[in-house]
């Protein structure tokens, strides 16, 4: 029978282009259960989630002119969890599969190559595992909803289309931004990366966020980037500064109403420039806030979608061998996009998982790998009550991680902290 | 438990802050329930086997051709030895590490030594020469020495960076002087004519660096700016 196969939707082309022989873009998103995972329900879970969810059991393949994904014929296997999260995708691995299944202990953890989905897609696939997995292991009866799907049902187009090339405007915004200032640090020559995960309780953090009177992502990047200028601060003189930006996916699912699981969101570099004053938290807040709500519009975020598409629409490009594509699309990715960022901020929202499943789950939580520009991310997810801040970094010294999460204390939010030092 | 310097609670058990490395006190020694097992993935980057092929398939050729050329021209080797053997150093020091994982540097440094000395040995007979074993040889041996030690150092040593380029930057000084050394007793040409300001030049660099790792401001100062 012949395989199946799926073009890289508008987002997930850069991808494969900017790998490099030891990074590429990773995500995890994981569920942390009551009891210990019995493994082999689990492999059970996994494979019958292939049928409904055909375009993230596939491999990365390598055409003439563009990549690819091919079903693959391998079964994702449920492996061991390593001593730190998001370890090296090889190019021979994305060749195998796209995506791994990872367990320790009570946790379920999924990691994705970027170019299957974002954490939206990633999150929708884990909730469906899990709810697999406690069907077959306790015989649960969990409703169908618009997260949990039927896994006998064939996938709808919907999930499977690419949603940037419906939702382009007719003119591209431009993409050139200035140059943000750079966390560095010594970097671990094994490729251990370190996580820091911050435990708040939600309500707390929500009481701090309506004291601000803004949101919570832009109240989490705002106390990022006070974090970040006081780095900058003790490093350089005012005038040698850059500006701090905060780089924050948003979720197009929502603006323009779509149902894909594949890539869906856009970055914005957001922050402030240290160069022009001193911000209290108060102002950055506020000026984080309405520039997020000022350029997340569909109208804005439809510019930047055609500043993607419309390269690839281009004949001269179409032709162009992927290798050389890759050149120009590294070379785009190193002048935009994440690469503008001081650091990444994504924080999973919405997920709401049916209550016959709740009494079984204990965490969920969301980490994306450091980019390949900068050193430090970060990722956010809220489950059961509680907030888990993950903060990870593939760099030795610890002070962004200090610096935010003492922060929080002072401002009154509790913080648990776990890690997984070596 | 809770870091009495960031105030965030901690994991029963742990002995530092993981934000600011401050010690915990735990009476009790409670045992630390790690949230990732202890096993590392086997690769944690890809080895570069295509480039390696196609640098092997390269080298092949060009020894090939100049093996026809020499032998249909001359019926002999002549210059094409050299050409052959410098290729042959060329892929042992550049092609051959890639079909490996993690190239070992110890491993591969005194290996690239053997095959330049090989060369520089081929160069010497062919010239009708005899300053192998009194130049060339030392030199090749001390130089070997010099570059594994600094490697192992690199590779085995935590930190102390500084000391370790500063006193490799002095030792290159002393080399240059041995160089020239070795270069009287061959050839019998006069001593200190250039060696002293070359090893007046590495020295200068490595004690700076030595000075830079003994003040602390320093060497921040030069880490920022260093780093890559």
């Amino acid at each position: 029978m012949q395989k199946k196969w799926y073009r890289l939707d508008t987002a997930a082309l850069i991808f494969p282009a900017t790998a490099r022989r030891d990074w590429c873009n990773v995500f995890r998103v994981s569920a942390t259960l009551k009891e210990p995972v019995d493994t082999e329900v689990l492999q059970h879970a996994v494979d019958d989630l292939r049928h409904r969810f055909p375009s993230y059991f596939v491999t990365l393949r390598k055409g003439i002119f563009w990549y690819y994904l091919e079903e693959s014929a391998r079964r994702v296997l449920v492996q061991n969890d390593y001593a730190y999260p998001l370890t090296f995708m090889s190019s021979r691995e994305l060749k195998q599969n796209c995506m791994r299944v990872l367990v320790y202990k009570n946790r379920i953890a999924v990691e994705f190559f970027h170019s299957l989905t974002d954490g939206h897609g990633g999150s929708v696939f884990l909730s469906n595992l899990v709810a697999r997995y406690l069907e077959l292991k306790h015989g649960l009866l969990i409703p169908r909803n618009e997260l949990i799907k039927d896994l006998l049902q064939d996938p709808p187009g919907e999930e499977l289309e690419d949603s940037f090339l419906k939702n382009a405007a007719e003119v591209a915004s431009g993409r050139k931004e200035e140059a943000s200032y750079r966390l560095h640090g010594i970097r671990e020559q094994d490729g251990f990366k370190h996580l820091t995960t911050g435990i708040v309780e939600t309500q707390a953090l929500l009481d701090a966020v309506h004291r601000c009177g803004v949101s919570a992502t832009a109240f989490l990047a705002a106390v990022m980037a006070e974090s970040i200028i006081g780095i900058q601060n003790a490093e350089r003189q005012r005038k040698r500064q850059r500006p701090v930006k905060i780089t924050i996916p948003v979720d197009l699912r929502r603006l323009y109403g779509s149902k894909t699981l594949r890539n869906f969101s856009l970055v914005l570099n957001i922050g402030a420039d240290p160069r022009y004053g001193d911000y209290s938290l108060e102002e950055l807040c506020r000026t984080i806030y309405h520039q997020l709500r000022a350029f997340a519009t569909p109208q804005n975020m439809a510019g930047m979608i055609a500043a993607n598409v419309q390269p690839q629409e281009l004949t001269i490009l179409r032709l162009a061998p992927v290798s050389l594509k890759n050149l120009v699309m590294d070379g785009v990715y190193r002048r935009s996009g994440e690469s503008g960022g001081s650091i990444n901020i994504s924080n999973i929202t919405g997920l709401s998982l049916p209550a016959e499943m709740l009494p079984y789950i204990e965490r969920m939580e969301f980490i994306i790998g450091p980019q390949r520009s900068y050193p430090n991310n970060c990722s956010v997810m809220s489950f059961g009550g509680k907030t888990y801040i993950n903060m990870i970094r593939n760099i030795r010294e610890s002070e962004l991680e200090r610096r935010f999460f003492s922060r929080l204390v002072e401002l009154g939010i509790a913080v648990d902290i776990e890690s997984n030092r070596r | 438990m809770y870091c009495v310097k960031c105030g965030v609670r901690l994991q029963d058990g742990v002995e530092n802050c993981p934000l600011c490395q401050t010690p915990v006190w735990n009476p009790g020694k409670i045992e630390q329930d790690h949230a990732f097992p202890d096993s590392f993935p086997k690769h944690y980057r890809e080895s570069n086997l295509a480039g390696a092929v196609a640098m092997t398939l390269l080298c092949a050729v060009v020894i090939i051709v100049t093996l026809i050329v020499c032998l249909q021209l001359y019926g002999a080797l002549r210059w094409g030895g050299y050409v052959i053997l410098g290729l042959l150093l060329f892929y042992v020091v550049a092609v051959l590490p890639l079909w490996f994982h993690v190239p070992r540097g110890e491993v591969f440094v005194p290996i690239d030594h053997a095959v330049a000395a090989l060369y520089v040995l081929y160069i010497c007979v062919k010239t009708g020469g005899h300053w192998f074993l009194s130049f060339a040889m030392p030199l090749i041996l001390i130089s070997c020495l010099i570059s594994t030690a600094m490697i192992c150092l690199l590779k085995y040593v935590r930190g102390g960076r500084l000391f370790i380029f500063g006193g490799f930057l002095i030792v290159m000084g002393v080399f240059t002087v041995l160089v020239e050394f070795f270069e009287h007793l061959s050839f019998g040409v006069t001593m200190f004519r250039w060696s002293l300001y070359s090893f007046a030049g590495f020295a200068s660099a490595g004690l700076f660096l030595l000075i830079a790792g003994m003040i602390p401001s320093l060497r921040n100062e030069l880490q920022r700016r260093f780093f890559f």
